[in-house]
């Protein structure tokens, strides 16, 4: 086991110049790699800054879309105001739903038929392209005018809430499954029973990788543009009542882009600046909940 | 059974001479001193006997635990041992019904506690559960709770009323002999602790809901030498607490802290004898072969 024991010429042997030449160029290539994938982030980042720092001002915020062919075009306040509405309402819906399926998937249904027929229908939604989820509601609920109404704010919710109940359902998943096993032994152990180990203990356990699952899908919806153009469609002035028709960010980029009106594409860079600047304090919020549970000892 | 009085202080002094020689690597030959037999401790009584009437132990279709019949006596520690496989983890797993929430795995024949068969119908999982403690190889203190929380939480599951699960917690502390190291810092977390602290933890949480019956499936193994004494001198303390089975790989170990030793090979019984007489004096080949450590 001592080196000494090793042949001291086999320890300074130098390191051939093909080894060398091998191991300099990987590391260039992994580098070159990195440097291109970055390239577009960073390229589509300074763009959007670029255009839509102009169109921010407090009317940009304060105001709604007036809709004037002429003169002042106003700002994206109901967009705004929508999109917090529609996802909210849809993670409000699809959180404790895809919790509960990933709880039934992990503590009870495990490697059963029926587990395993949730999973990979869990998985075949996971793939399924968004507008493929807005058309579906649009047939069934606005059509339909379910509610009394056509086009709704919920409707839209509808839509993105089949879009992240599968996303949720499998993040919250993994974390359980992360929980171990001999934690749930544990506490069966004491004499708990099963709904008590998964609500004090596992739960509990994978709490921090749950929220941040939940609040990624929530980064995904927002972002969204084809479910909601014919669930919850474009409209000008704020409404909080789910119910009726609702503007939302990605809605309003998608109008206001096509327009041959310099201050409403204008206003477009500008949304697009808030969408970013919105889904970023979200996606920020996840991974600070994720390192602040770190070294508290949760999974 | 011979009840020649060993007083404690020398007691403690054989178990330090051997977890030495453990260390040191000797042979396993009977060459490790076994401790005496020691008194049946006071304020032992029928209500914690356990009984096995031909127990066998499935995993799927593969049996583990092949019809064992046995007994343990209450106030008195019963150590298992045998090689790796042989199914004394999971012969113990099944005195507390933790052997049936592996997937496929069941379980048949009789355990009886104070004469009731917890296999019977009608009787609750969780309450055996409750009657009969559990702790495991690896130690397993909850990573979301305090080390306050982690002795309560036991309590808590089971529904015990509030004001009296402070008192219990330090009354499972001090039983666990964790009271002094931990009194100052009951809020951190558990995970905090030292290996052997959050065994002695577990040892508490599972003191704190008051089992009839501790089943500790090698406790130590996990554990260096000077933490593993302080709990097998834990052990010999909580025998008059409460009937304890150890399984343990550890042949030295068996016979520092048993007053009965069961060798079990192959998901059979093989002997049980009290620890000195197995020891030394085996009955049958296998067990003389096993603790002579011609195998295993």
């Amino acid at each position: 086991m001592e080196s000494g024991a090793l042949p001291e010429s086999r320890l300074l042997q130098p390191i051939s110049g093909r080894r060398r030449r091998t191991d300099k160029a990987m590391r260039w290539l992994f580098w070159l790699a990195t440097g291109i994938a970055l390239v577009p982030l960073v390229l589509v980042m300074i763009y959007i800054i670029n255009k839509g720092i102009g169109a921010l001002s407090s009317e940009f915020f304060t105001t709604d879309p007036t809709g004037n062919f002429l003169g002042a075009q106003g700002g994206v306040k109901s967009a705004i105001l929508g999109t917090i509405e529609i996802v909210g309402f849809a993670a409000l819906v699809t959180v404790p739903l895809g919790i509960g399926v990933a709880v039934y998937l992990t503590e009870f249904g495990r490697t059963g038929k029926l587990a395993q027929a949730v999973r990979f229908f869990v998985d075949v939604m996971t793939g399924v392209p968004s507008i493929v989820f807005g058309l579906f509601i649009y047939l069934v609920l606005v059509i339909g005018e379910v509610g009394g109404s056509t086009f709704a704010g919920w409707k839209g919710s509808a839509a993105l809430a089949l879009l992240m109940l599968p996303i949720v359902t499998r993040s919250s998943e993994v974390s359980l499954q992360l929980v171990p096993n001999h934690l749930r032994e544990a506490a069966l152990a004491l004499g708990a029973p099963r709904w008590k180990v998964v609500l004090r203990v596992v739960l509990p356990s994978a709490a921090s990788g749950i929220v941040t699952g939940a609040l990624l899908s929530v980064a995904r919806a927002a972002g969204e543009t084809a479910p909601l153009l014919f669930t919850s469609t474009i409209v000008k002035a704020t409404t909080f009542n789910l119910n009726e028709p609702m503007n939302s960010l990605p809605a309003q980029i998608f109008q206001d882009l096509k327009q041959p009106n310099d201050e409403l594409v204008e206003r477009a860079w500008g949304g697009a600046l808030t969408l970013v600047g919105m889904i970023l304090i979200v996606t920020l919020a996840a991974k600070l909940i994720q390192r602040r549970s770190r070294g508290k000892g949760a999974i | 059974m011979n009840t020649r009085p060993t007083d404690a202080s020398g007691h403690a002094e054989t178990d330090t001479e051997d977890a030495q020689g453990a260390r040191a690597g000797s042979p396993v030959t009977p060459s490790f001193e076994v401790s005496e037999p020691r008194p049946r401790a006071k304020g032992s009584d029928a209500t914690r006997a356990v009984e096995l009437r031909d127990l066998s132990a499935y995993y799927g279709s593969q049996q583990a635990v092949k019809g064992i019949s046995l007994s343990f006596v209450p106030g008195e520690v019963t150590a298992i041992i045998g090689p790796s496989g042989c199914g004394k983890s999971t012969m113990v797993r099944c005195i507390n019904r933790m052997h049936e929430e592996i997937p496929g795995a069941h379980a048949e024949g009789q355990v009886l506690l104070d004469g009731t068969d917890l296999y019977g119908s009608g009787v609750d999982v969780v309450a055996v559960r409750r009657a009969v403690g559990m702790v495991f190889q690896k130690p397993n203190p909850f990573p979301s709770m305090s080390i306050y929380d982690n002795v309560a939480a036991g309590l808590r599951f089971t529904g015990a009323p509030r004001d009296t699960i402070q008192e219990t917690v330090e009354d499972a502390l001090k039983g666990a002999g964790l009271w002094e190291e931990a009194k100052d810092r009951l809020k951190s977390p558990g995970t905090g602790l030292s290996g052997g602290q959050q065994q002695r933890l577990c040892i508490a949480r599972a003191l704190a809901v008051n089992p009839d019956v501790l089943l500790m499936d090698e406790p130590c193994s996990a554990l260096d030498p000077v933490a593993t004494l302080k709990i097998e001198d834990l052990i010999t303390e909580l025998r008059e607490r409460v009937t304890i089975v150890i399984v343990t790989h550890n042949m030295q170990q068996a016979a520092r802290v048993a007053d009965t030793t069961v060798f079990m090979l192959d998901g059979e019984l093989v002997e049980v004898s009290g620890t000195k007489k197995l020891f030394t004096n085996p009955e049958d080949e296998r067990t003389e072969r096993y603790v002579t450590g011609k195998f295993g």
